[in-house]
C-alpha cells in the first residue's frame, strides 16, 4: 500500500505548478467568452447549450490536453531524473510507482474538471436562471471519465517512454492521432472495404469505429445528454465523408440521424462511458507490462 | 551470509556484434557489517552493478543476492532493507526538505523524527522548511543521504556520495559513514576519487571496463601495485637530515632530490609527519610541502598493465592529461587530500 504515499506526495507537487493553474485560468476565460458570444448569437439558448459550448472547447480541448500535460510527465520524468531510484530506495516497486502516480495525476485532473464543470454551472444559472441538475450530473461523470482516460493514455505513454522527450512525443501524437487521423482512418477503411465514401446513412459498425476513439465517444454522448449536433473539432465529415451539403450547418450530423431504425446498444450514451472506461484500462495495463519489464536507467 | 553476493552477474545492453558489456561476469562478495569501496573510473559498470543489485535492470546473465535475498524474485524485500544514496538525481523541487523526510519516512514506515535526520546530515531547520528547489547541489546531497538514512537499512548503497560536497560537506559524509559502520550497516561506497574510498573503506574492489580487476585492502593495493603516495617537500637549503635518514622512517619507501624540493613516498600516511617532524628538526628551511596522493590510474595501471611505463605517475601529472571528470566541478581526484594533513 505504499502507493498511497507515493500519490500524496505527488499531488502535492503538482498542483504547486503553476501551469497547471495557468492553463485552468486560460480555459475559464475561453470558456467564459465562448459562452457569452455564442448564446447572443443562436436563437432561443437554452441552459444545456452552455454544456454544448464547453464538450466543444473544455471536452475536445481543455480536458484531453492539460489531462496530457499533467500525465506525460509522470513516471518518464522521474526515470530520467534519477528520482525513480531514490524511490526504488525507499521500499517502493514499480506498481507502487504506477499506481501512486497514475491516482496522484487522476485527481488533479478530476479537480481541474470539476472546476470547470462548476464554473459551466455558474454560467448556466447566471444566464438562465435554471440548472438542469440530472443533465449536469451526467455531464459531469461523462467529463470526469474523459479526463481520467486521458490521464491514463498519458500515464501510460510515460511509463512505456525511456525518456522526456519520447513522453512527449507519445502525448502529443496521442492527441494527433484522436483529433486529425483517426476519422480519415475509418473513412479510408470504408472506401477500401465499401468502394466509397460514406453518406449520411451510415453503416453502424463505421459509427461504432469511429466511437473507439475517447474524444468521439464523449462528443456522441454529449450530443445525446444535450439532444443536439456538437460539431467535432475538425469538421472530417465534410471531408472524408459523402454527406450532402448543408447538413453540417443544419446540425442532422447527430448519431441518432445516421442509423436506420433504433439506436443500437453499442452507439447509446452508456456504451460511451464503456469506451473511455477501456481507455482508462487498456493505457495503464500496456504501460505496466512495458513499465515491469523495462530496464530503467 | 553476505551482504551482497553476486555470481557471473553481467549485463548487456543491445545484442549480436552490436552489444554494449557494461558489466562482465562480476563475481563480488561483500561481507556483512564491512565498507566495501568500489572504485572505478566513469563508466566502469560502477551503477550498472548497483542498478541490478536495486531490480532497476535486469541481468544478462548471472545473479545477485542482499542480503540474502535475491534481487530478481525478492525484490520487495531487498528495497525494505537497502538505503540508496544514488548519483545524478533531481528531487521534487516544489517540496520542502522536511516534507522529503517525511515521505520518506512514511514509505518505510519507520519512526524517526525528520529533525534528527536533518541534524544527523548536517541541515538545520531553516534550510528544512525551504523547497529544495532553493537547495545547493551539495544540500540536496545531504538531504538524499538522510533520505537514505530514514529507514534505519541495513545495507547503505551510496553511488558517488561526494559529488557536489564541499570539503567540509565530505566530512560529514564520511564520519555517518564510520557512525553506520559502527552500528553494524553495510556499506557498498561507489566512488572514481580513490582518497575518498581510502578514506573509510575496509576493502576496495577495483572495476575497469565492466570488469573486476582486483578485490584487497587500500594497504594491500598499494603495496601490490607499488603505488605510494608522495610528499613533496620545499627546502631553502640541503636539508640537515640525511636522505638515508629519512628513508628508514617507518612507512617511507623511497626518498629522492627534485628540482621542486624533496620527493618523499610512502605508503603509510602516519610516515608524513615524522618526515616534516625530522627535517624541522634538523634545520632545514622547510619554505612548503605538498601531498599527491597516489591516484586510481596508477593504481589502474598498476593492475590491468595498461601504461606500465607510467606506473608512478602522480595526480598534478594525471590531471593534466584531461580527466574525465573535468565537467564535475568540486569534485577532485584526490578529495581526501587537504583533509589528510589535518588529522
Amino acid at each position: 500500500m505504499t502507493w498511497v504515499a507515493i500519490a500524496r506526495k505527488d499531488f502535492e507537487d503538482v498542483v504547486r505548478s503553476r501551469m497547471v493553474w495557468g492553463i485552468i485560468g486560460v480555459f475559464l476565460v475561453l470558456m467564459g467568452i465562448v459562452t457569452l458570444g455564442a448564446s447572443s448569437q443562436i436563437e432561443d439558448p437554452a441552459a444545456t447549450d452552455v454544456i454544448s459550448f464547453f464538450t466543444n472547447v473544455g471536452g475536445q480541448l481543455f480536458v484531453p490536453i492539460i489531462a496530457l500535460v499533467v500525465g506525460y510527465m509522470a513516471i518518464a520524468g522521474e526515470r530520467q531524473s534519477g528520482s525513480l531510484r531514490i524511490l526504488f530506495g525507499l521500499s517502493h516497486n514499480r506498481r507502487d510507482v504506477l499506481l501512486g502516480k497514475l491516482a496522484s495525476r487522476t485527481g488533479v485532473i478530476a479537480a481541474a474538471t470539476l472546476v470547470a464543470c462548476a464554473f459551466t454551472a455558474v454560467l448556466m444559472l447566471a444566464l438562465f436562471g435554471s440548472l438542469p441538475v440530472g443533465t449536469v450530473l451526467a455531464f459531469v461523470a461523462l467529463t470526469l471519465l474523459l479526463g481520467a482516460a486521458f490521464t491514463a493514455i498519458a500515464v501510460g505513454v510515460s511509463a512505456t517512454a525511456a525518456t522526456r522527450a519520447r513522453a512527449m512525443g507519445g502525448a502529443i501524437g496521442s492527441y494527433i492521432l484522436f483529433t486529425l487521423l483517426w476519422h480519415p482512418l475509418v473513412a479510408g477503411l470504408h472506401y477500401l472495404l465499401e468502394g466509397d465514401l460514406v453518406g449520411l446513412e451510415a453503416p453502424g459498425w463505421y459509427l461504432f469505429a469511429l466511437r473507439l476513439n475517447p474524444l468521439e465517444a464523449y462528443r456522441q454522448a454529449m450530443s445525446l445528454l444535450v439532444d443536439g449536433y456538437v460539431p467535432a473539432l475538425v469538421g472530417w465529415e465534410t471531408i472524408v465523408e459523402d454527406v450532402p451539403q448543408g447538413a453540417f450547418q443544419q446540425g442532422a450530423l447527430a448519431v441518432s440521424d445516421r442509423v436506420a431504425g433504433d439506436l443500437p446498444f453499442y452507439l447509446s450514451e452508456w456504451f460511451a462511458a464503456v469506451v473511455l472506461a477501456v481507455w482508462i484500462v487498456v493505457p495503464v495495463a500496456i504501460g505496466y507490462r512495458r513499465f515491469q519489464r523495462a530496464d530503467l536507467n | 551470509m553476505p551482504a551482497i553476493r553476486t555470481r557471473g552477474l553481467t549485463k548487456r545492453y543491445g545484442a549480436g556484434d552490436e552489444a554494449v558489456v557494461a558489466l562482465e561476469d562480476l563475481d563480488l562478495e561483500v561481507a556483512e557489517g564491512e565498507v566495501f569501496g568500489f572504485l572505478g573510473p566513469n563508466g566502469a559498470g560502477k551503477t550498472t552493478t548497483i542498478d541490478l543489485l536495486l531490480d532497476f535492470v535486469r541481468p544478462t546473465e548471472g545473479d545477485a543476492t542482499v542480503l540474502g535475498y535475491d534481487t530478481q524474485p525478492e525484490t520487495d524485500a531487498v528495497r525494505d532493507r537497502v538505503g540508496v544514496l544514488p548519483e545524478g538525481f533531481d528531487l521534487w523541487n516544489r517540496s520542502s526538505g522536511r516534507r522529503h523526510l517525511e515521505f520518506a519516512i512514511e514509505s518505510q514506515d519507520g519512526d524517526t523524527e525528520p529533525e534528527t535526520l536533518l541534524e544527523r546530515v548536517g541541515l538545520d531547520r531553516d534550510a528544512g522548511r525551504r523547497p529544495v528547489g532553493d537547495y545547493s547541489k551539495g544540500m540536496s546531497q545531504r538531504l538524499a543521504m538522510a533520505m537514505a538514512l530514514s529507514g534505519d537499512p541495513d545495507l547503505l548503497i551510496l553511488d558517488e556520495p561526494s559529488g557536489g560536497l564541499d570539503p567540509h560537506g565530505i566530512r560529514t559524509m564520511q564520519e555517518i559513514v564510520r557512525g553506520e559502520a559502527r552500528r553494524g550497516t553495510t556499506v557498498f561506497f561507489s566512488s572514481h576519487i580513490l582518497g575518498q574510498v581510502a578514506a573509510v573503506c575496509d576493502r576496495v574492489g577495483i572495476l575497469d571496463d565492466g570488469e573486476l580487476v582486483t578485490v584487497d585492502s587500500i594497504e594491500g593495493l598499494r603495496e601490490t601495485a607499488g603505488v605510494g603516495s608522495r610528499l613533496v617537500v620545499e627546502i631553502a637549503s640541503e636539508p640537515g637530515a640525511s636522505v638515508d635518514e629519512l628513508t628508514a622512517i617507518d612507512g617511507v619507501t623511497d626518498v629522492t632530490r627534485a628540482e621542486d624540493g624533496l620527493h618523499v613516498t610512502y605508503t603509510d600516511p602516519r610516515a608524513k609527519a615524522t618526515v616534516v617532524h625530522r627535517l624541522v628538526e634538523s634545520d632545514a628551511a622547510v619554505l612548503d610541502f605538498d601531498i599527491e596522493e597516489a591516484t586510481l590510474e596508477d593504481l589502474f595501471a598498476a593492475f590491468t598493465g595498461s601504461n606500465a611505463d607510467a606506473g608512478l605517475e602522480y595526480e598534478t601529472d594525471a590531471r593534466l592529461e584531461g580527466e574525465e571528470d573535468s565537467g564535475r566541478s568540486g569534485d577532485r581526484p584526490f578529495g581526501a587530500g587537504p583533509e589528510e594533513v589535518d588529522r
